[in-house]
C-alpha cells in the first residue's frame, strides 16, 4: 500500500533491514465521497501534525470551544479571540501547534487584508517566544474585493467571523525530547493588529496583546535499555518484548543482512561519539 | 546510542547520518493529490480485523495518516 500511494522512504535502502518499507510520513483528509481534500507532508519526520489539527481540516473548521488555553479580548465591535490549538494546550519538539485569532465582526464591518494603501492598516498576526520556537507562514481565508468608488480603489477585506492561523513547532533548543526538561512552561505572546472600517468611516486601529505560559508537554520513553537516559520520563510501556520479537523475526529473514545492520548501526554510532567529542553537533 | 542535533534543530535518539532521521527530498511527490480519489485499500486493525478504507468510511470524511515512531 505504501509503495501504490508512492511515499516509499527510498533512502532507506532494501540492505537497512530493520527499517525498510517506512513511508515517508503525512497525512490525506478525505471528504465523505473518499476525495482528497486536503494532505499534510513536512520535509522532517519531526515535524507532525497534532490530531486536533487533522480533525479540524477533515471537519472544516477549528473546533475552539474546548481549547485550553485561549483568551478573549475587544468590544462590540470587533471580537478578537485568540487560542493555542493541540497537544492539549501543550507544546513539544516537532508536533505542530496553531495559534487562532478568531475575529468576530459586527455587521457591515470588515478588517483589511494585504496589500492596502497607505494610511491603512493590514490586520496581522504575530506570535513571539523564547528561542526554539518556529513560526510558519500564517493561513488566513480568501478575502472579498471592496471597491471603493470615490478613492477608485479596490481592497483586500474579510467580514463576519474568521481565523487567522499560525502553526508553530519547538525545536531541540525549547523542547528537546530527548534530554530532561530544563523548564515547566514557556511564555508565549500573541500580537494582533487590525482596523476595522464600514463602508464610510473607520475605527481607531487597535493593537492587543495576548499572553501566555504554555507547559511544555513531558513526554514518555519506553521502558527500553538503549533508551535509557534519553528521554524525559520512562512510561509504563515495555518495548524490550517488542523489540525483541522484530530482531528475531528480522534475524530470520536474514541473518546476513541483520549483521550488516548492526555494523552499519555501530558505524554511526562511533561516527556521532567522535563528533561529540570534538563538540560538533551536541544537543 | 548518541544524541545529536539536525540542521533543522530536532533532537533524536539516533545518529545524524542514519538513515531513519533522512527527510523528505524536495520535490518528492507525496502520493494522491487534493482532488483524487484516495486508493481504496484493506489492512489488518489493531485487533487483526481487515478495515478496508472506503467501505469503512460509510460516505464519511476520513483521515489517513502514515505516522512513524507512535511510541519509539
Amino acid at each position: 500500500m505504501i509503495r501504490r500511494y508512492g511515499i516509499l522512504n527510498e533512502q532507506v535502502k532494501p540492505g537497512d533491514l530493520i527499517l525498510y518499507g517506512i513511508p515517508y510520513p503525512g497525512a490525506y483528509i478525505t471528504d465523505g465521497d473518499g476525495i482528497v481534500v486536503s494532505k499534510s507532508f513536512h520535509g522532517s519526520y519531526k515535524i507532525r501534525d497534532s490530531p486536533e489539527a487533522l480533525l479540524d481540516a477533515a471537519l472544516g473548521r477549528a473546533h475552539l470551544d474546548d481549547v485550553e488555553i485561549a483568551a478573549p479580548q475587544g468590544d462590540d465591535e470587533v471580537r478578537v479571540q485568540v487560542a493555542l490549538r493541540g497537544g492539549r494546550g501543550t507544546i513539544r519538539q516537532g508536533i505542530v501547534r496553531h495559534a487562532f485569532a478568531r475575529f468576530e465582526l459586527a455587521d457591515g464591518l470588515h478588517l483589511y487584508g494585504e496589500p492596502v494603501p497607505k494610511g491603512m492598516i493590514a490586520t496581522q498576526v504575530e506570535i513571539s517566544g523564547p528561542p526554539g520556537l518556529v513560526v510558519h507562514d500564517p493561513v488566513a481565508p480568501p478575502t472579498e474585493t471592496l471597491q471603493i468608488g470615490s478613492m477608485g480603489v479596490e481592497l483586500q477585506v474579510w467580514s463576519g467571523s474568521f481565523d487567522i492561523e499560525i502553526p508553530f513547532h519547538a525545536v531541540g533548543e525549547l523542547a528537546s525530547e530527548c534530554r530532561p526538561l530544563d523548564q515547566d512552561a514557556v511564555p508565549i505572546q500573541v500580537t494582533v493588529r487590525y482596523q476595522a472600517c464600514d463602508d464610510e468611516t473607520c475605527l481607531l486601529p487597535k493593537t492587543e496583546t495576548f499572553r501566555f505560559d504554555v507547559p511544555l508537554d513531558v513526554v514518555d520513553i519506553p521502558k527500553l535499555g538503549m533508551h535509557l537516559g534519553h528521554g524525559q520520563r520512562e512510561g509504563n510501556f515495555d518495548a524490550q518484548p517488542h523489540l525483541e520479537r522484530l530482531l528475531k523475526r528480522k534475524f530470520k529473514e536474514s541473518p546476513l543482512g541483520f549483521v550488516r545492520h548492526l555494523f552499519l548501526a555501530a558505524r554511526l554510532n562511533l561516527a556521532a561519539k567522535l563528533r561529540a567529542l570534538r563538540g560538533e553537533a551536541k544537543p | 546510542m548518541t544524541i545529536e542535533r539536525d540542521e533543522l534543530g530536532f533532537d533524536a535518539p539516533a545518529p545524524l547520518g542514519h538513515p531513519g532521521r533522512a527527510g523528505l527530498p524536495e520535490g518528492h511527490p507525496t502520493g494522491p493529490e487534493v482532488g483524487e480519489k484516495l486508493p481504496d485499500f484493506t489492512l489488518p486493525d489493531a485487533f487483526g480485523k481487515n478495515v478496508t478504507l472506503h467501505e469503512a468510511r460509510a460516505g464519511r470524511p476520513a483521515v489517513v495518516v502514515f505516522y512513524r515512531s507512535a511510541v519509539w
